[in-house]
Parts: C-alpha cells; structure tokens; sequence
C-alpha cells in the first residue's frame, strides 16, 4: 500500500526562556493511504504538535517526515502552504468557517486559492456532506454545529485532498450531532479518503480502524 | 477575487469606524488640495495683476540700496539729489539700442478736480508722448494731449469721476497751472516701471515747466523688444556702473523680479500646503490604528487561512485593499470636496473665483488625492505585513 505519510525519528523541541521543551521525542510511525487513524493522549503529551507537522504548520527539529512522497523538511513556506492547499484537508473542532463568506464561498475558498471556482463542485460536495440545499447562501452564524461542521468537512474536500486532519471534529458538538458527524467519516473513508482523526474522546476513536497513542511526546502504543 | 470581496464586506460590516477613517482622509485631501488651490489662485491672480509688467528693464538712480526705484511703489519719493542725468539717459539710449529707452519724471502734489471739491494728493508721471503708447493702452480718448493735457489711470479716473474733457488744477491752490483730461489710461495693474492706474500721465514739458526741472529723470524704462532683460540689464551696468566704488545707476529687471515673486509664492504655497499635510498625516495615523485592530479582530481568521492553504501574500492583499478601498474611496471624496472649499476659500479671500479651473488647481486637487491613497497605503503596509506573517499555529490557538 502507498504510504501518505511517513515519520521517521521525529524530534520536536521548542526552544523557551525557561528551557527547551520536547514536545516529540524520536517517533516514527506511517500511515497508508485509505487509512482511518485515530490519534490520542492526554493533554501536554503532543497530539498538537503532532497535528502541526502532518499538517505542514511546522518542520520537525530532527527527523524526516514524508507527505505524499515528499519531504517537509526543507520546504520554503511558500511551497508548505501550496502543499496544505493542494494535499491537506484541516476540520477543527471549532469548525473556523469565514463569517463574511457565505457557504458556497467558504467551501470553494480553496479553490479560489489555486486560482479556480468550480460551483457545482462545491454543491455537489455540500450535498454529499449531507448539507440541505437551502442553506447555501447563508452565512455560517445562520447555521447550527453540526450543520457548520458538514460544510467545514465539505470545504476540506473541495480540493481532494490525501489527508484530512480532523482536530477534535465533535469537541463542540453534543453526541448525537458528533456522531453523525463521524458517521460521515466513516462514509468518506469508505469511498477511500485517508483520515486522521487527533481526539481525546475514545467515542470518536472507536470509529477508527487503528489509534496511536502518545504519552510525554512518545508513542506508547 | 475572494480576497478583494472579503475586503470590501469587512469594510462594510465595520460601516462606522471605516467612515471615521475614511472621514480622516477626506479632511486631509480637502486641507492639501485647498490649500494648494487657494496658493494657484494668488499665483494667477498677481499674475493677472503684474501682466502689463511686460519685458521691462527700469533704471534708477544708485541710492546704495536695493534694485527697486523710485517707480516701483508709486513714485513721488526719490530723493531731489537722486537722479539720472541727461548723459546718462543718452548713454542708457545708445547701448539699449535698437530698444527704446523713455525717460520718465515723477512727483506727487496736491490738486483739485471741480470747484468746490477736496484737495487730494497723486502722483504724476511725465513721460515723452511718443513712447506713451508703447507703455500704455486707452480706453477712452486719445494719447495726443497737448502740452496742457494729461491722461489718467482708470481707477483714478472712476474714483473721481473724471471723463475725456475734465479738467484738474495741479499744485496747492492751483499754483501749476490746470490740465484738461485727454484720455483714459486701461488698467494696468500693478508694475515695476510706471503705475498708472492711481496716477495722471502728462508732458515732460509741462512737467519740466511746472516743477522747474530739466532732463534730470527720475527713471528710465527700457521695454526690451529685441534680446532678453537680463541681457539688456548688464549691457546698462556695464556702461554706467564702470567703477565699482561709485554707481550711477540701479538696475532693475521685470523679469527676474517677476520671477522671484512667483517663487516666492511658490514658498507660501508649500508651506501652506505642508501645513495641510499635517492632518493627513494624523488621517493616515487612525487609518494604521483601523487597520490594526482589524488584523488584531481577525487572527484566528488569518489563521485558519493561512492553514488551508493562502500564501502569505495573498493575506498581505487582502490587508492592503482595505486600506487602498478607504484611501481611494476618502480621497476622490475630499477632491470632490476641495474644489468646493478652493472655491469658498477663493471667492473669500480673493473676491473672486474665475481662477478656480485651471491646471495648476486640478494638478493639487489630484496631488491631494494621490497623497490621501498614497498614505493609506503605506499605513496599510505594516500592518497587513504583521498580519501576513503571524505564526499559523498561534494565530490557530488565538482566541
């Protein structure tokens, strides 16, 4: 199977006043494209700073890391951002949909980026995130949660992405909401969408085929 | 263009503190061009004032002081010791040549115009009759005056209701004799050589009569026809002022005067306009604190932009159009407005606005405004660079 992202031996270390902290310590792990991974650990154990190198936030201090057959390492900002426009599908957990931007607008927004709108492309994937029609001249603060949730999901997709990096997807959600907002993970999956999903709830993780566990910037298991 | 519409609504939903701004570079643009306006407008209207100034040269007896003669400010208060001999006036005729050289006497008295009326004081010029056309335009009668006719400046004449046939006596109690009016002179503004509009022109030989004088002049006018001024100024220093101890003569040359007055309100209308710059600059001041609270406001915003893919440029633009839709949108409002307050200014200061349209005002109407977007922008730089280079991660976590 093609691997879309690989780490090998990955330090973190980020240099404070007080001392420098490593927030991941020599890891090494890959996930193959078509994967359902969840990543878990509690708080401090750098799930976060995890999150930020396979989204091409940041560079790692040591170590290589592999997206989609490239290495991160020495690319220029420039070349980081284009490869998150073109290869990486984010969903927060605050979903962080443009307010002055209506849905259609804030789901073609990246491919506005790469210098294209296609609209029925960005129809067609608001209603295969199960979005209703009507809705797609509001504006987000016009919609609930888990409707905001599917069009931030829908926004990730627009591009077709390797990776979709889910940061707590339901964090802010209330379980019923949360999981028909996994349900369609699941669905996205299954039609071959590599997802990783960072969560500390074991709810969520249990829609994943495998997790990752990390402890004190280790993986435990 | 995504990152222009986002402007444009971010602007639109901050509706007050964008008009505030925007309010800011509309008083600005109005200050500069205004004040640039209202500098053009002295400009053309002492240009007006000094056109029958012409390509003059005057020549003046050295008083060790200044260029500016006896002619200059009105006449009447040379010196009796100062003045140009007939040698002197002869030798200025030759070099001049083929320019003609007209000697002119000037002295201010009393006179009397109708029975009954005030004794006033003016001051009289005489000059050959043949060189009075070359110098000056009527506009009523005609130049042949006799030896006991004058011609008077049209203000003179208005102000004391004078007509072609008029008579004036000259001299305390009449004393000189009476002098019947002949023609009106056009108006000529003000002038180096002669000014006439307050004044009575009359013959060097009633003149000589009158006050007992004999080719002593007061003034030479030179109207330089061939060659430039300044040419012709050093042909007479040269001649006449040979010894450097001891001159004979000031010269002065319209031109060059002329021209130090126009730089000189060129100097006040920097000034004035620099002043005006002043409120731009604290215009320009809120645009940079507008703009930074709106990167401030949207961090989280930038953020999320930056991690889905916008090159740090691309956040720059979107930065950079809200400044320039505030500067462009402030600026045509306040050039709009600056032709209305050049025109208030004008017609207050001025008595008169004809000189409202013309390419000097449009050219500091559109400095005004090029300045207004100009500022904003460059208040818009900083701010939209910070804002394009914010750590995605922190700007991610920002709440």
């Amino acid at each position: 199977m093609e691997q879309v992202i690989q780490f090998e031996d990955v330090v973190k270390i980020y240099p404070l006043k007080a001392g420098d902290v490593t927030a991941l310590n020599h890891i090494s792990f890959s996930v193959e494209r078509g994967e359902f991974i969840s990543i878990m650990g509690p708080s401090g154990s750098g799930k976060s700073t995890l999150l930020s190198l396979m989204g091409c936030l940041d560079t790692p201090t040591s170590g290589s890391i592999s997206m989609s057959g490239r290495a991160i390492r020495n690319m220029t900002d420039e070349e980081l951002t284009s490869f998150r426009r073109d290869k990486i599908g984010f969903i927060f957990q605050y979903f962080n949909l443009f307010p002055l931007l209506n849905i259609i607008e804030n789901v073609s927004f990246p491919q506005m980026l790469r210098g294209g709108v296609d609209e029925e492309k960005a129809r067609e994937v608001l209603r295969a995130v199960q979005l209703d029609e009507r809705l797609f001249t509001h504006t987000p603060l016009e919609l609930s949660g888990g409707q905001q949730q599917r069009v931030a999901v829908a926004r990730a997709l627009i591009n077709d992405p390797d990776i979709l990096l889910c940061d707590e997807p339901t964090g802010n959600l209330d379980s019923k909401t949360g999981a028909s907002i996994m349900e369609l993970m699941t669905e996205l999956n299954r039609k071959g969408a590599t997802i990783i999903v960072v969560t500390h709830d074991p709810n969520v993780a249990k829609y994943t085929s495998r997790t990752i566990r990390i402890v004190d910037g280790c993986i435990a298991s | 263009m995504i990152f222009w519409e986002i402007a444009k609504r971010n602007i639109r939903i901050h509706m007050l503190r964008s008009t505030l701004a925007m309010l800011g570079i509309v008083i600005g643009v109005i200050a500069i061009a205004s004040m640039g306006i209202l500098g053009n407008s002295l400009v053309s209207s002492v240009s007006d004032s000094l056109k029958s100034v012409g390509d003059s040269v005057i020549v003046t007896p050295y008083s060790g002081g200044g260029g500016m003669g006896p002619g200059g400010g009105g006449g009447g208060s040379s010196s009796a010791s100062l003045k140009i001999t007939d040698q002197d006036y002869q030798q200025i005729k030759r070099v001049v040549a083929p320019n003609v050289a007209t000697p002119v006497y000037t002295t201010s008295d009393h006179m009397k115009i109708g029975v009954g009326s005030d004794d006033i004081v003016a001051t009289m010029y005489a000059l050959p009759t043949t060189d009075v056309p070359d110098i000056m335009k009527l506009q009523a009668g005609d130049y042949n005056n006799g030896n006991s006719g004058c011609l008077v400046g049209s203000t003179f004449a208005k102000d004391h209701n004078l007509k072609v046939g008029s008579r004036i006596s000259i001299g305390t109690d009449g004393s000189k004799g009476t002098l019947r009016v002949t023609g009106i002179i056009e108006e000529r503004g003000m002038s180096f050589d002669i000014s006439t509009d307050n004044a009575l022109v009359v013959t060097p030989e009633w003149f000589e009569n009158a006050y007992n004088r004999n080719k002593d002049y007061d003034e030479v006018v030179v109207k330089v026809k061939e060659g430039d001024t300044a040419t012709v100024k050093t042909t007479i220093e040269k001649q006449l002022n040979k010894h450097k101890d001891a001159k004979v003569v000031s010269v002065t040359d319209s031109k060059a005067t002329l021209a130090s007055i126009y730089s000189t309100f060129g100097t006040v209308t920097t000034f004035v306009t620099a002043i005006g710059g002043i409120s731009m600059l604290v215009a320009g001041v809120s645009i940079f604190n507008i703009m930074m609270m709106s990167v401030n406001e949207r961090i989280k915003e930038i953020g999320i932009m930056r991690s889905i893919g916008t090159q740090k440029r691309e956040v720059m633009s979107m930065f950079i159009y809200e400044a320039a839709i505030i500067g462009v949108i402030g600026s045509v409002i306040g050039g709009a407005l600056s032709v209305l307050a050049g025109y208030g200014i004008s017609a207050l200061m001025l008595g008169t606005t004809k000189y409202l349209f013309t390419i000097a005002n449009a050219l500091s109407v559109g400095e005004g405004v090029s300045f207004g977007i100009v500022i904003c922008l460059l208040c818009g730089i900083y701010p939209a660079w910070q804002a394009a280079n914010l750590n995605p991660i922190d700007a991610l976590r920002h709440e």
